[in-house]
This record gives structure tokens, sequence and C-alpha cells, in this order.
């Protein structure tokens, strides 16, 4: 797709690592757009930095407002690494973005990943449906650059049969309409619009042009190109052209090339040239939101279409003078100013290899995403794997805005005097969070929530300490963090698939739903615990109480390649953390008491994964990670 | 489909032939049926593909999936049910159809497709075995009189259609017995005849009238026909076989293959005594002219009457060993194929065209070719001469019989001599009556003539009701 100009979409998965890096015959491998989906799978820094557009898929064409699974059994390996999850436990991709309640969370996000990419264009995927104009009209407020309009004919072969057939709408039906709202809101100029859905031919794309879009996304078609016979298996593991299968012998029947893709788009291209060279154009450009020039007169004289009324879908809204209809200004993101780009010079002027680098500042709750940029900025230089623990230590005092912390980089300590908001830590890749109320601060640190709703949503690896409750929806979809809080509110640990949760305090209702990887260790000196736990996936457990902890075992390699064992070992590592932090009381206090306190503790285990574990997979969930 | 990995667990496994050394012994068929254990990892192979190929390749559209699961599951009983709903003679296909479904069968892009053919197979023999099958005799009675004329599959499967739906059914046919090509023109190697007798046992249990021995046209006038009946169906077949005019032909010994295998076919079925096959191979050097599967049957019959050596000549070039996948799948490949009779030992040639017949006595002693290039040009000097006593035209079927019936009708015909009529009402240009089956669209597979049928029966229903 790159040698093409086009740009090819890495769907929810993430994308292998090897892939960043160009060929020696000059390949580039890839892809130009990433997807963040609700499932945030291999979402990382360096993920985010290697991309042209970013994608933020809402809903999918095929199977608006379901989620996804990939069903243990293709788990492998290689999947796994991507993922950063284990062989052989299924991964489960929410309905919805935990972080994403309104438009104004959507705005938040937007800002996130353009904090992390300034150059990327952020874009956003909706799902073609009565309405999704006042929804685009939105999107494009909240400063997408992008937006895609998702119609019901494309989708996997993997979408439920009654979705393929109940869900969803035409392309034709949301485009229209999303092109109309956004002319006559004069916002059409400053975003692209994207439509896909089943497109197929040179005509397709010229009759989304006439109905307003700029780009055009194939997927089955080309698809089709390389070798897919539409089986419908993609969800069997048992596709047997070897595309949408993980078994080698399978994919060994893959027999498309990359020459395949390459003729079809030129066919495409062709007949785009040849129906606008008909109909006297020379640019698509100009042919974009011409309604007008789609005759139907034919179409609707057939006794099966008579009646119909097109008025409403080929409208074409008044516009004022000079307002464009079509991507031709670009959104103003306000990154301009962002407090990271004073730690990136900070940075570029004073790091040197092998000396702390730190660096102290005041915060406020102004600051949002606070970390992201300079993250981006590490991930792109050094990768995932960045810099040494604790190679620059940021040294925070005050409120932070949302997202702080956002996909912080391996080697950035952000140590918050003050408080969080929502959505710290958000896709944390690797970096360190201490958040501590202030020393003169009144506050009660255990009775008191220090961060706000879905932390740690999407991490990927990374150590972060609080010193009081954490919000709702405390590390959803978490893929490696080891993190330590106080307390938290409902829906802690759904969806989480690695990493550890500690817990020195109450938890709210549906704790654990979904949770097909990683450990909880929930203090619960009540036995209350139990009532707040969703049972679907996870069993809880007693930790052994030990009378000598091993202190060998107490570093985090070993623990993490030993996740089934070394529970007492795992949790006084965390506490010795934490207390060295944050100062926490409630650590100490453990930490003081410590083997007659694990009987307080229990342990949340998610059922698949210690099967998969004790199949001897013998995978750590951030095997990426090499220490400095 | 019960079994996900089915095609990954389990090799492609077909039937596999009786020697060819005890197979020459006898006219019996050879084919070894699959055990109970194979048929049903076989049947685990198919994929239930989300388009499944296999089921628009099938001219009679037989849900394939749907019974390749049921077999899996042991549910023959379902699985018959299944199979009838598309096709009335299940027993005739399962064994002479080439089986366009296993080409395109998914898992032919690697040349393992399932078996389908053999599980059909296997699904009718157990029902018939089991004595599942029963006359579906109508519950209602329509006052309308059918007459389909000639015997073969497509009549059969057109009157079994319009039994079912209660209408009065009469089938005429020329010979002495029922079943056209399938009777008289397929060896009984290939398909034993009692099959077909047991169908028209069911057949005339369910209200199917057969008047054997009467020839529409000469014992009785078309015109005679539609005045006692409300509807008349031709599947008269394509019977005017391809003749090859050179220098030579009218000396004794040079056949077209419709005058060769009757006479084997009935001597089997005991309708003649073995001293009356007028033409035998017996101690005969054979020279079959034509490579397809009339061809074939010439062959399978002249071993086993104890030929002495059977060559088989074909004007078209040698076809690819292996077909372009890319290009042909899941279409009908081009590729060269070897029967089960070529198999017994026939010599093949291609690129052979025949220029004269090389007489002695008002007798065929031999032939003499000549190469032909990739256009069918001559090659000079590439002349040769073959010995024989025996030469079988099987150079393919051109049209129905003119002389007689269609000549004495005003029917229109296509411009290749086939009765005129569009299959969406199967009718001629002349109104009550319709035409259906090789008659209608050129010598074909079984399997078509079958769709044809049952599709005349469904648009002459329409059209009496109308």
């Amino acid at each position: 797709m790159n040698s093409l100009g086009g740009r090819s979409n890495t769907g929810e998965g993430g994308e292998e690592r090897d892939r960043y890096k160009l060929r020696k015959n000059g390949d580039n491998l890839k892809s130009a757009i990433k997807q963040v989906a609700s499932g945030r799978f291999g979402v990382t820094t360096e993920y985010l930095v290697n991309s042209t557009d970013i994608q933020i898929k809402i809903a999918q064409g095929a199977k608006p407002g379901e989620g996804g699974q990939l069903p243990g059994h293709k788990v492998d390996q290689v999947i796994a690494d991507v993922r950063f999850s284990t062989p052989g436990v299924g991964l489960i991709s929410p309905p919805p973005h935990h972080d994403i309640y309104s438009i104004e969370d959507l705005a938040q996000l937007i800002f996130d990943l353009k904090n992390v990419n300034p150059k990327a264009r952020i874009s956003v995927k909706l799902v073609s449906e009565i309405g999704v104009g006042t929804v685009a009209a939105g999107v494009a407020k909240s400063k997408a650059d992008h937006i895609t309009i998702s119609g019901f004919e494309g989708g996997t072969g993997a979408s439920p049969l009654t979705s393929i057939k109940h869900a969803g709408s035409p392309w034709e039906l949301g485009l229209a309409e999303t092109q109309q709202t956004l002319v006559l809101n004069n916002l059409r100029s400053r975003i692209a619009l994207q439509v896909d859905g089943g497109l197929r031919t040179g005509r397709d794309v010229i009759i989304g042009a006439l109905l307003g879009a700029d780009e055009f996304g194939f997927s089955t078609a080309p698809l089709i190109s390389i070798g897919c016979i539409m089986m419908r298996k993609c969800h069997l593991n048992t596709c047997p052209v070897g595309i949408a299968t993980q078994r080698p012998e399978l994919r060994k029947k893959f027999k498309g090339t990359p020459d395949d893709v390459i003729k079809f788009f030129f066919f495409i291209a062709e007949e785009v040239r040849k129906i606008l060279a008909e109909m006297g154009f020379t640019r698509l450009d100009e042919i974009i939101g011409r309604t007008d020039k789609l005759q139907f007169n034919k179409a609707i004289s057939n006794w099966k279409n008579k009646g119909l009324d097109f008025s409403k879908l080929f409208y074409s809204p008044k516009r004022e003078k000079g307002v464009d209809v079509f991507n031709t200004q670009k959104q103003e993101h306000n990154v301009k100013n962002v407090k990271d780009r004073k730690f990136i010079k900070i940075f570029n002027s004073n790091y040197t290899k092998g000396k702390q680098l730190i660096i102290n500042d005041k915060v406020y709750n102004t600051d949002r995403s606070l970390g992201a940029m300079f993250s981006g900025h590490l991930a792109k230089k050094f990768g995932h794997e960045g810099l040494k623990e604790d190679s620059i230590k940021i040294n925070l005092v005050g409120t932070a805005g949302q997202s702080f912390g956002a996909f912080t980089s391996y080697g950035i300590t952000l140590n918050l005097e003050g408080e969080g908001n929502d959505y710290v830590g958000k896709g944390l890749s690797g970096g360190k969070i201490f958040i501590k109320p202030t020393t003169d601060s009144r506050i009660i640190p255990e009775k008191s929530i220090i961060v706000g709703n879905t932390v740690l949503y999407g991490a990927i690896a990374g150590e972060c300490y609080f010193r009081g409750i954490a919000g709702e929806r405390f590390a959803v979809r978490n893929s490696g963090a080891w993190t330590v809080v106080e307390g938290l509110g409902d829906h802690g640990c759904e969806y989480m698939t690695g990493g550890v949760v500690v817990c020195l305090g109450e938890t709210g209702k549906n704790f654990g739903a979904g949770m097909s990887g990683g450990l909880a260790y929930i203090l619960d000196k009540e036995n209350k615990f139990q009532e707040n736990c969703n049972f679907s996936l996870i069993e809880l457990l007693n930790i052994k109480n030990k009378k000598k902890l091993n202190k060998k075992f107490l570093n985090y390699e070993f623990l993490n390649s030993n996740m089934l064992g070394y529970h007492a070992e795992r949790l006084y590592y965390l506490l010795t953390r934490h207390f060295k932090y944050t100062s926490s009381k409630k650590a100490f206090k453990v930490l003081s008491n410590f083997e007659n306190s694990l009987r307080n503790f229990k342990l949340v285990l998610p059922i698949d994964y210690k099967r998969a574990l004790s199949n001897d997979y013998n995978i750590s969930s951030t095997k990426i990670r090499k220490k400095g | 489909m019960g079994k996900v990995t089915g095609f990954i667990d389990h090799d492609r496994k077909d039937r596999q032939y009786i020697n060819v050394k005890q197979r020459l012994k006898s006219f019996n068929e050879f084919t070894k049926p699959l055990n109970k254990n194979e048929l049903k990892n076989q049947a685990s192979r198919c994929m239930d593909c989300g388009i499944p190929y296999c089921h628009s390749s099938c001219p009679v559209n037989n849900i394939i999936p749907d019974w390749n699961n049921l077999v899996y599951e042991g549910d023959f009983k379902k699985a018959i049910e299944v199979l009838h709903s598309t096709n009335n003679f299940p027993e005739f296909t399962g064994r002479i159809c080439p089986a366009p479904c296993e080409a395109a069968c998914t898992l032919n892009i690697d040349d393992t497709p399932v078996t389908i053919k053999t599980i059909e197979c296997a699904i009718i023999d157990k029902a018939w075995k089991n004595d599942w099958i029963k006359p579906e005799i109508s519950s209602k009675k329509i006052n309308k009189n059918v007459a389909i004329i000639g015997s073969g599959p497509a009549g059969l499967a057109a009157a079994q259609q319009l039994a079912r739906n209660g209408f009065k059914t009469t089938v005429f046919e020329k010979n002495n017995k029922v079943g056209g090509l399938l009777r008289y023109g397929i060896p009984d190697f290939k398909m034993e005849k009692h099959l077909i007798d047991r169908r028209i046992d069911q057949m005339s249990k369910e209200g199917v009238i057969f008047k054997t021995s009467v020839d529409v046209g000469k014992d009785i006038t078309l015109k005679q026909i539609k005045n006692n009946y409300d509807a008349i169906l031709l599947t008269i077949g394509s019977e005017e076989a391809r003749d090859l005019n050179i220098p030579g032909r009218n000396v004794e010994g040079i056949y077209p293959a419709m005058d060769f295998l009757p006479f084997q076919n009935k001597a089997v079925s005991g309708e003649i005594k073995k001293n009356d096959i007028k033409v035998n191979a017996k101690n005969k050097n054979v020279v079959v002219i034509g490579g397809g599967d009339t061809g074939s049957d010439c062959i399978g019959t002249s071993f086993r009457q104890g030929a002495k050596r059977v060559t088989q000549l074909e004007i078209m070039p040698m076809p690819p060993k292996k077909e372009n996948k890319d290009l042909t799948w899941p279409y009908w490949p081009h590729k060269l194929r070897t029967s089960s009779s070529q198999e017994e030992g026939a010599i093949r040639d291609w690129s052979v065209m025949t220029e004269s017949f090389e007489t002695k006595d008002g007798k065929v002693k031999g032939l003499n070719c000549i190469k032909l290039d990739a256009s069918l040009k001559p090659i000079k000097k590439s002349n040769f001469f073959i010995k024989a006593d025996l030469v079988l035209l099987a150079m393919g079927f051109i049209h129905p019989k003119h002389d007689g019936l269609v000549s004495k009708s005003k029917l229109k015909k296509d411009n290749r001599g086939n009765l005129l009529a569009n299959t969406s009402n199967y009718m001629t240009s002349e109104k009550s009556i319709f035409t259906a089956g090789d008659a209608r669209r050129g010598q074909s597979l079984v399997v078509w003539a079958i769709r044809e049928g049952r599709e005349a029966a469904a648009a002459i229903e329409d059209y009496l009701f109308s």
C-alpha cells in the first residue's frame, strides 16, 4: 500500500514491530493507519508514533455496537506478542471505548493521540446510520482530522450472521447525511471524509465522491484479489486459502502477492479516470459533493424502484461563499504550547546517557495529556524499549489535567504530589507514575479519591502507585502494568489481559468482568470482596501464608515470568515500592505485619489464564521488555 | 459442518476400483465403496463454505454441505431427504456424474476436493438398502394429462415430479425398456441397470404410466397425442451422431458408437442373446475415434468383449496435465483425465485426424491418419497408418433426430438443430408442447437432464394452472 501511495490500516490488533523498519530494498511494510479500538491491543507509544493516521474505531460497519473476540485457540505466540497478551487466552474487545462516554471524552482521546504523534492525522471511524451527521459534526468539533463513514456491506467473515443481515446501513445514506450536516455547519473543509464498507469498483468511488467523500476505503475487494474466497470462516482459524488463519500449514496456502493488490487499485484508478473523463472533469476534487451530477431517473424507472424519493439523499445544502465542500483546511489542535514541549527541550539539551535527568515543575488541571508528547518523542528515538528505568524523573506539584501520564514511555517517572484526574496512565507504555497527596494536605488519603475514572485503560507496561482511591473502570483492558491503589470504584479490572493490580481497600461492584488475564490482589479484611466480583471468567483464591520470603525472587523479571506462583513475593515487592514512592500508611501497616496480613488478601485469577500458563506456554506478558 | 478441522485432519480418499484384470471378467460395476468410518472422515472434510461453490456448480443445486454434515453425524435418513429434495436420481449421478461440484470445491484449489460424489452415492445406496425409499404417492389428483416422450433422465425426472404433484403422467418410449441412454448407452460396468428398474417400479407406484415400444412419429403421431393430452414434454434426447464422411466410410466394420453399445447392454440384461450381438469387438483391433465419455464406454465394452487391442484417437491436442487453478477454479477445468476404461489398457493419441479408411473386400482394414498442429492444421509428412478391424465413431451427437417426430411437426429449431425453447418456460414454438434435456440443450450430462426435467415439470404445472 505504501508503494502505491495508499494507506493500509492495521485493524485493532496492533502491528509487529519489525515492520517499522524499512526493508533493505526500500520497502516500507508498516501500515500507515494505526487503529485504536476499544480493545487497545498493542497500542503502544511506539505504535502510535509510527503512524501517518491514527484511527479511533468507534464502531464497525458490519456489526455496529458490537465488540469483537479473538478466541483463545487463535492467539498464538505472534499474536500474543503483538497484543501483549498470553497465547491460548481469548481476547475480548469490548463494545464501547471505556474512555469515551461523551463527545468531550472523544475530544480528549483525540487530544491524547495528537500529543503522542502531532504529525499524524486523527481519524474517527463511524458507522452509517440515521443521525450519523450529527455525530460527525460533533467529531469535527472534537478536532478530528478525518472521519470514516462505514457502511454495512463490508466487514469480516467473523461478524455474526445476525449482524451481517440486520445491522448497519448502506454507506450512501450515512455519507450523504454526514456531508450535508458538515457543509451546513461550515465544518466540512476542516475534515477529510472517507467512506468504506463494500466499495468494489471505480464507479463506487465516483458515487462516493459525488456524495461527498474525499477518501475511499477498500478491504474485501483487494482481499479477494489476493485469494479470499469469502469462506466466512475467519473466526474458526481454518481459512483454507491461508488469509484469516494462524495455522502454519494453512498459511502456506496463501498465494497472494503485493502485485495483486497494486493491480487491483490500478484498475480502480483507471476506471475512476475513465468515468471522470466521461463526465468532463479532470480531478476528483472537482466532483466532491456534486450530487447534481448523479442521475437516477433510469434507476427508479424500474418497477421495483418506483416511488423512491432521492431528493433528501441528493440534497445539496446552500452554503455561504468561500465555504469549501471538501477538505481544504487543517484543524487547530492547540498542542503548540503543551508542557511537554518544554520537557522535550530540556531533554534534548540536558540529557546524557546514564545520568538521571530531574525536572521539577508545577501542574494545573489545564495541562492535559501530560507526558504524552514527551513519550512520543522518546518512542520515536528509542522505540518501545525506551530508556533505563528512572532515567528522567519529573517531579510535579498540583492538580493534573485529564490523561495524566498517558502513553508514558519506559524511562520516564512522573512523580505527582497533588491529584490526578480521569484517564491517568491511559495506554501506559512502560513509564512509572506515582501520585500522592501533598504533604500539607489535610485529606485522609485512604478515604479520598486521588485519581478519576478509567485509570490505566489499555496500559501495556509500567508501574503506577496511587496513595488514595481510584474511580470507576480501574485498569480496564490492562495488558501489563503493575499497580497499587488503595481502593477503587465499579468495574475494576474489566477485560484485563495481563499485569498486576493490588488494591488495599474496598472495590466497587462487577470486579473482574471479562478479565481473561493478569492478577489482582485485594485486601479484604471483612471478607466482603466476593460480593463485588463478576465470576464469569475468574476465580478467587487465598494466598498461602509464607513464613519466610525468598529475597532472591523479589525482582520484576522473575515475578513476571512466574505469574502463577510467588504471590507473597509479588505482593511484598509491590507494597515495598508503593511505600517507597508514596509513603503510604496502609502499605506500611501491611508490611509491618506481612506474614499475618497475607491471609487478608484475596487473589483474583482468571481461569483461562491459569490454564494457558500451566499448559506451559511459558510466556511472560511483557516479553518485549529488555531492561536497559 | 460437524468438524471444523476435518479437512486438515483427513486426507482425501476416494472409492477405489477393483483391479483391471478382475473387472474385465464381467460387466458388473467395479467401484468399492468406502467403509463407514472412512466415509464419515471424508464427509467431515467439508468446510460448509460461506459461499458453497459446489452448490452452485451442481446443475441440480444439490445442497451438498448439508448432507455432508448429516453423513458426518451419521444421520443418513435425513441426508437422503435433503439429497432427494434437489435430485430425483442420486443413484445415477452418484455413479456417472463427472462431479462438477468436486471441481468447484474449495479444497480443489489444492486438488483435494471433498469426495462429494462418493458420499452422494453412499447416501442413496444406504437408503435403498434400508428400504427407506418408498413411492411418494400424491394425495391430490389433478385431472390433467401430460405426455412425456422419451424416457431418458430428463423425461423420468419430469415424470416423477409431475406424478408426485398429482398429474396424470404417461411416458412414451420407443425401445422395449425405459431409461433411454441410461439403459442403452451407458454400459453396465458403469451403472448396473437394476438401478433403473428399481426407480421405474417406484415411479409406476407413484402413478406414472409407461408405454414402451411406441415410437412417436411413426407408431403414433404427435397430433394424436396432442388431442389426448393437455401438455406434451419432448425429452427425445440428442441422438443424431456426428459422422465421418471420408473415403472408405461405407464399408463393413465402421459403426457409430450407438450402433455398438446397445447390443452389449441388451445382452447383459437378457433382452437379446449373446450371439445376437451384431457388432462385437472380440479378437479385433479396435479404433475408437473420439476422446470423450462415449469413446471411453466403447473402450471398456471392447475390452470386456475380448478386443485384441484398442486405440483411441482424439482430434484435439492433449490437454495440460494440471490446470491453471487461477484461471479455472471453481469452473470445470480443461485438463487431462483418464477414465477407468482408458486405464484398462487403451492406447491414446491426440491431435490425430483420420483422412481415409483403408478397405479390402468391403471391410475396413485400417485408418490413414495425419497429425495436426495446435491450430488443427495437418502437419506435412506426419501421415501414419493404424490397423483396424473395427472402427467405432464416438465424435459426439449434434442434435435430436429430425427424421420422424421432429420433421413431421412445425416445431422451431435453434441454429444448432435442437428444439427451440428457453429455460424459463421450456415451451417450444407450439403451445402446450414443451422440451427439455439434450433435445433442447444439445448433448450433455445426466445431471443437466435431471435439472431440465425438473424445471420443465414446474413450467408445465405453471402452464396448466394458468
